[in-house]
């Protein structure tokens, strides 16, 4: 039949003709994709709609950043991270720099990979996480300013450098419902040992670190600590609904404001001090400015104190403004633009 | 308080963020009114970047199923072989093909949509094939007796003989794409699915309704409209025809 | 490749725990979805009544976008193991339901009409002609439904639900062995489920009916069934 011999001879025109509108379509998944990163991930904080080129304000014309290269800035995936990386973002915008900006990546250890793997040049990281996650040193330290000159060693052999820190510090906390403490008589996390067998909720990396479930069952012999893994976020959730009895806390998380919840105490000083600093490569660095550039994120991190920090937190995470609004109007308020 | 950075002279000002409403501070079920105040500054561009990233996924999906598919037709290898690599994706977890795609290509939309691009192709693949394969024999003799050559063959008469299913496979491709697509935000790839995630992060109700509620129309929404354009392109085959 | 053996060498408690949280959590969606999907479907399709909706509600169901679902889940239940498993029943039921109804409905007519002419009672109709006869097309949605919840309780993760979307939610922590480990473990349950349900198609099927060129219907062919349908 006329069609099945067709079928089994196709001619050479007929293939290469196929052939070529597979490299055609392939071609417009290339074309594509590089028009669809190129209007980036600005969007995934939800709302941000300022893509990532150059600045609003700055009336002279000696802008620091004019001219130099664009910083690929990243942060983590939770409310605080996100609203330092808007502060840095505006103001180094503000003064002429060209950010790229890609927020929400990830935990410490994805985020640190993105960095030494040149998807980033910089993100805010927390000394505590720089020293027991990103470096794994399991010994505890006595001051943030030790932790701070161990890591900035550290970072500095991989290539990178550090601003200076702020005067804030956030730390992990093991937080219970208030009639939880009271019911077991719970002051310190050492006193958990006391209840037997306990569900401690936190975001799944924490299960291998040691600023978290490991350090929790070696440095205060919670032996009997059985961990549900939650999204970042949900931990509140799920201690009002009992699905877990404690949950890992940010010690600036405004929510610990409303009397719920019980804060225990870190006698042994597990979860170290985590004041916030910029990482950044240093080759990137030396093509930004090198010490100005860090003296720009210094001016923004002296605004950062326990206070001010926690009402940002409390306008993003309770009163549901952006990170990019509070940002802005934090910014303001202290005439940095 | 630690020795970093000099404490400013003066405390930092806190300016007046504004308060949201009692409803929000409180998480209730649904905020309507903080919903239609926000609509267009947080819910509508994460909807159209949904909206981008299917159309970018079957727009490029669609023209390379169809060369696939009728390379499959003199290739049989390459059916079997497609088949089975589709039969794969199906079962394996849309979360884990992300995760696993980052470590090469990234965190970024391109990845995402590669990834979108194969699950479109898995689809509309089968679809085609089975489109093509489903024209009468007969048609086809007829077509070349009456002296049309293989390409216009093709585009005359069995594409449009084709067609049912092709659209049909367009439409579950739409609806399988918006919803992977939720997925992909985790790996920033931006949608109504990084809403989710916030929202993940924060617990607030009113978001989780919002962002959850416009995918689900979304979703609905394609699906009818590609109902409509599949009666309306082949009037002739109302009646079901695979069997 | 040898990072993945290791993993699942050095992990196996993790993985058979978390396997067990995940096939829970499907179990009990699968169940739940077919004790709501299946009779409904089957009576309506008996009664020859409702035929628009039990169509396209699987086309609803399919269009759902399994992670908003999740969303709204949590918006009205909250986190955890329910919230998870009615996001799923939600996913799945239709399609289960839409098998249902098509798989009875359209058993050959003649049949049920010389069932009839013998006397035999309405039920005993559905429970010895229609039934029968519907069973490939019945299971062909039962196995759809459940791979498809096999593979989106994945999800659960992000709802607090646990299972096999913990560990690859967590690169971070368990590489990408890990991932990859979990994704064959939930790929391989799923294969596994269906093969249990393709056995059980088998033995329930009368043997007169077992070579019929439909009873080797996959789960994939029911797709074309409900474009056609559509």
């Amino acid at each position: 039949m006329l069609d099945r011999t067709n079928r089994r001879r196709p001619t050479r025109a007929a293939t290469r003709y196929l052939w070529s509108i597979l490299l055609v379509a392939a071609a417009v998944v290339v074309l594509a994709a590089c028009g669809g990163s190129s209007s980036s991930s600005s969007a995934a904080s939800g709302g941000s709609s300022s893509g990532g080129t150059s600045s609003s304000g700055g009336s002279s014309s000696s802008l620091p950043g004019k001219g130099k290269p664009a910083l690929t800035l990243g942060t983590k995936n939770f409310t605080e991270e996100l609203i330092i990386g808007e502060l840095y973002k505006q103001y180094l915008q503000h003064e002429g720099y060209t950010i790229n900006y890609k927020p929400n990546i990830g935990s410490t250890e994805i985020v640190d990979k993105a960095l030494t793997s040149g998807q980033i040049d910089a993100y805010p990281e927390y000394l505590g996480e720089s020293f027991s996650t990103v470096f794994t040193n399991h010994k505890v330290v006595k001051s943030a300013q030790d932790e701070y000159n161990t890591v900035k060693k550290e970072y500095a052999k991989r290539g990178q450098s550090m601003s200076d820190f702020t005067p804030f510090e956030d730390t992990d906390t093991v937080a219970v419902l208030k009639s939880y403490a009271q019911a077991h008589d719970l002051h310190s996390i050492g006193d958990l040992k006391k209840v037997g067998t306990f569900t401690y909720g936190a975001q799944p990396p924490t299960l291998t670190r040691f600023e978290g479930v490991v350090g929790l069952k070696k440095l205060y012999g919670l032996t009997k600590l059985q961990f549900k893994p939650l999204a970042v976020g949900l931990q509140y959730q799920a201690l009002d609904a009992h699905n877990v009895d404690t949950a890992d806390a940010f010690s600036t998380d405004p929510q610990l404001l409303s009397g719920k919840y019980v804060v225990l105490s870190d006698p042994k000083h597990l979860f170290g001090f985590q004041n916030v600093a910029l990482v950044i490569n240093t080759k990137k660095l030396k093509q930004l400015g090198g010490a100005t550039f860090l003296k720009l994120i210094d001016k923004v991190n002296a605004l950062l104190t326990q206070h001010s920090m926690i009402a940002l937190n409390k306008a993003v995470a309770i009163d549901k403004q952006t990170p990019s609004a509070v940002a802005s109007a934090f910014l303001k308020a202290n005439g940095l633009t | 308080m630690s020795i970093g950075l000099p404490i400013a002279a003066a405390a930092p000002v806190i300016p007046k963020f504004g308060h949201a409403s009692e409803c929000v501070v409180a998480n209730h079920q649904f905020c309507g009114s903080w919903f239609v105040d926000n609509f267009s500054s947080r819910f509508l561009p994460p909807l159209l970047v949904h909206i981008e990233l299917t159309a970018i996924a079957v727009g490029v999906g669609l023209p390379i199923s169809f060369a696939a598919a009728l390379l499959a037709r003199h290739y049989h290898w390459f059916e079997t072989g497609f088949s089975l690599f589709a039969a794969f994706l199906y079962t394996w977890p849309a979360l884990a093909f992300f995760v696993i795609m980052v470590q090469i290509t990234g965190i970024n939309r391109f990845t995402a949509e590669i990834a979108l691009v194969s699950y479109t192709l898995l689809i509309l693949f089968r679809n085609i094939l089975t489109g093509l394969q489903g024209v009468p024999p007969d048609a086809v003799e007829a077509a070349r007796a009456m002296g049309y050559t293989q390409r216009q063959t093709l585009l005359r008469v069995e594409l449009p003989l084709a067609l049912p299913p092709i659209v049909a496979g367009i439409r579950i491709a739409t609806v399988t794409i918006i919803s992977v697509a939720t997925v992909a935000a985790y790996i920033g790839a931006g949608g109504l699915g990084s809403l989710i995630f916030d929202a993940i992060g924060t617990g607030f109700k009113t978001e989780f309704i919002g962002a959850g509620g416009l995918a689900v129309l979304l979703a609905l929404a394609a699906d009818g409209l590609l109902v409509g354009l599949q009666r309306a392109m082949t009037p002739w085959a109302r009646r079901s025809i695979a069997r | 490749m040898h990072a993945l053996i290791q993993f699942f060498g050095d992990n196996a408690h993790l993985l058979l725990s978390k396997t067990g949280e995940h096939m829970e959590l499907s179990l009990a969606s699968i169940g739940v979805a077919m004790a709501l999907s299946i009779p409904l479907g089957v009576w309506l399709g008996h009664l020859h009544r409702g035929s628009f909706v039990a169509i396209n509600v699987s086309n609803i169901g399919r269009a759902l976008p399994s992670l908003a679902v999740i969303s709204l889940g949590i918006a009205f239940l909250g986190i955890g193991f329910t919230n998870t498993m009615v996001a799923l029943v939600i996913l799945a039921g239709p399609v289960m339901l839409t098998n249902a109804y098509v798989a009875v409905s359209e058993v050959d007519a003649d049949a049920v009409q010389a069932a009839r002419a013998m006397g035999m009672h309405p039920w005993q109709v559905l429970l010895r002609v229609e039934l029968p006869l519907a069973t490939p097309l019945l299971f062909a949605g039962i196995r759809t439904g459940t791979v498809y919840v096999i593979a989106t309780a994945t999800l659960a993760t992000f709802a607090g639900g646990g299972g096999l979307g913990d560990i690859i939610a967590n690169e971070a922590s368990y590489g990408v062995a890990g991932v990859v480990a979990a994704s064959i473990t939930i790929a391989a349950l799923a294969f596994a489920v269906d093969g249990l349900l393709a056995l059980l198609q088998r033995l329930i099927t009368p043997s007169p009916l077992r070579h019929r060129a439909d009873s080797t219907r996959t789960a994939a062919s029911v797709t074309d069934l409900s474009l056609g349908a559509s």
